[in-house]
């Protein structure tokens, strides 16, 4: 256990002093906040309109009860930038393979299983920093918005859930991405499946014809795990995300330990 | 103690390394010489656990390299495509390897002063030159003060200081009962530094013995060289 300790405390270090990975972490965090100051002045506005029987119009003409509006907002905000955090694991799989770096690696820690758990460990670490950042961000900014109306709906069990889902959902995706960039052994790769996956789910095409289909993709996933049915068309409930959303990231990284194995490092 | 037997490696239709035995003993320094693509980096890639042997066995202390629990405690190495990310900092790619090792953090601090690197610890690897490059390679190789050293081309890109201090140092390590395989083009390093030679040609070892077995009846190490691997030229 310790071995496997000192490996993914090196992984951590690695992932921290990568320059690349601030950056992008920065483009994320950064485009989070821009989004969120652009609608806070509209959602302080749309609660101060709430009617005297708790209905609530954060979109023009769509008037929802405000409690499960402003959650699931708060939701569908961390779940945008969510959508980003796969390419965060593509950068932080791909430096070992743009670089020399991969036989460095193999020569500190030369039993491939090890390194694959001290990996996948330590980018499930970075990743839920990311993510309890954005949702945190996204808080906060609602925060503005509910603060002399109902601020105590934010640490409603039903906000917890919402946001607790939504880390789920960031980690679990982004560690898909992280094992394909492995399998692929390219962060290029890692990062153009990913955008093919986003585009299966955003362009929503798969779910007008065969939704069962879609449902078995990880983006369309969580979708479904985190938007709310009534407002939102969705292709499974939430206990079939989850499975898909698990079953994802622990197939992609059991292949990828096995090639790790079987493959030179080369 | 080094011991490769009957060791080869195919890629696909091509025998890399063909059959390979040879031993390294502790208190020498022993050269593995060969053009290139004459299969000494493979060779010592499957040592090292990076590539898998097709058949034979390549072992350290009785030990598979990948079966060592702390595997930089007991041999530091220096392969061409094994090295840092360029844009992390030396002293954060030496850290983390530290780390991985359980390895003191004062080390890192030691190896780099001791490569002269002290100075340039905090700067972008991208940043160093080549002679620098190769310091940094040789500080990861000590860093766990290990017993076994494997360098593949060591001296490349350093200037005259300092290939005399990799001289030196080698010596002084395996003159202390440990040891050292030394992969280099240089033949004229090399006669100075090892006392025994290993020579590979298109991944067969034509000859293995002293410096002064391989040398005999030649005019140098280089004539030696030239005469055993068929005049090949390694481009």
């Amino acid at each position: 256990m310790s071995a496997v300790f000192a490996a993914t405390r090196a992984e951590l270090t690695k992932i921290v002093t990568l320059r690349t990975v601030w950056i992008v972490t920065g483009v994320i965090l950064a485009l989070h906040l821009l989004v969120s100051y652009a609608n806070v002045g509209i959602n302080i506005e749309a609660v101060r309109a709430i009617t005297p029987d708790g209905m609530i119009e954060l979109f023009a003409d769509d008037p929802q009860p405000a409690n499960r509006a402003i959650v699931d907002f708060l939701v569908a905000s961390s779940f945008q930038m969510g959508l980003f955090l796969p390419g965060l694991g593509a950068v932080i799989a791909g430096q070992e393979f743009r670089t020399p770096q991969l036989g460095q690696t193999l020569l500190a820690v030369p039993r491939r299983g090890r390194l694959i758990v001290a990996k996948t460990v330590a980018a499930t670490v970075y990743l839920l920093f990311v993510a309890v950042v954005v949702a945190g961000v996204s808080t906060a900014f609602m925060y503005a918005a509910v603060r002399d109306w109902n601020p105590g709906l934010l640490v409603s069990p039903g906000a917890w859930v919402g946001q607790g889902k939504f880390v789920a959902f960031a980690v679990l995706t982004g560690l898909i991405s992280f094992a394909i960039t492995v399998i692929a052994r390219s962060t290029l790769t890692g990062v153009a499946v990913t955008v093919g996956l986003i585009a299966v789910t955003m362009t929503q095409l798969l779910a007008v014809f065969s939704p069962a289909l879609d449902a078995l993709f990880p983006l369309s996933a969580g979708r479904n795990l985190l938007l709310n049915p009534v407002e939102n068309t969705l292709s499974a409930g939430p206990g079939h995300a989850m499975v898909v959303l698990v079953a994802w990231p622990l197939v992609t990284t059991v292949v990828a330990a096995f090639l790790l194995a079987r493959r030179d490092a080369r | 103690m080094i011991e490769v037997s009957r060791l080869s490696k195919r890629y696909g239709a091509k025998t890399a390394v063909d059959d390979v035995s040879f031993t390294v003993r502790p208190g020498t320094v022993t050269g593995f010489l060969g053009p290139n693509g004459a299969g000494k980096s493979t060779t010592l890639r499957v040592l090292l656990g990076l590539d898998h042997p097709t058949s034979g066995t390549a072992l350290i202390d009785g030990r598979p390299y990948r079966d060592l629990s702390h595997p930089l405690r007991k041999v530091g190495a220096l392969l061409d495509g094994a090295g840092p990310v360029p844009e992390r900092r030396a002293i954060d790619h030496l850290t983390w390897i530290a780390q991985s090792n359980r390895i003191p953090r004062s080390r890192v601090r030691e190896v780099l002063d001791l490569v002269g690197l002290g100075d340039a610890a905090k700067q972008r690897v991208k940043k160093y030159s080549l002679g620098m490059g190769q310091r940094l390679g040789i500080a990861a190789a000590l860093l766990g003060d290990p017993e076994i050293l494997v360098l593949d081309e060591p001296v490349n890109g350093l200037d005259p200081d300092g290939i005399r201090w990799v001289r030196t140092f080698l010596r002084e390590f395996a003159a202390s009962g440990r040891t050292v395989l030394l992969s280099s083009h240089l033949m004229a390093e090399m006669a100075e530094t090892a006392d025994e030679a290993v020579v590979i040609a298109q991944g067969r070892i034509v000859a293995r013995g002293s410096i002064e077995e391989i040398t005999e009846g030649h005019a140098s190490l280089e004539t030696a060289f030239f005469a055993l691997t068929g005049g090949q030229v390694g481009w």
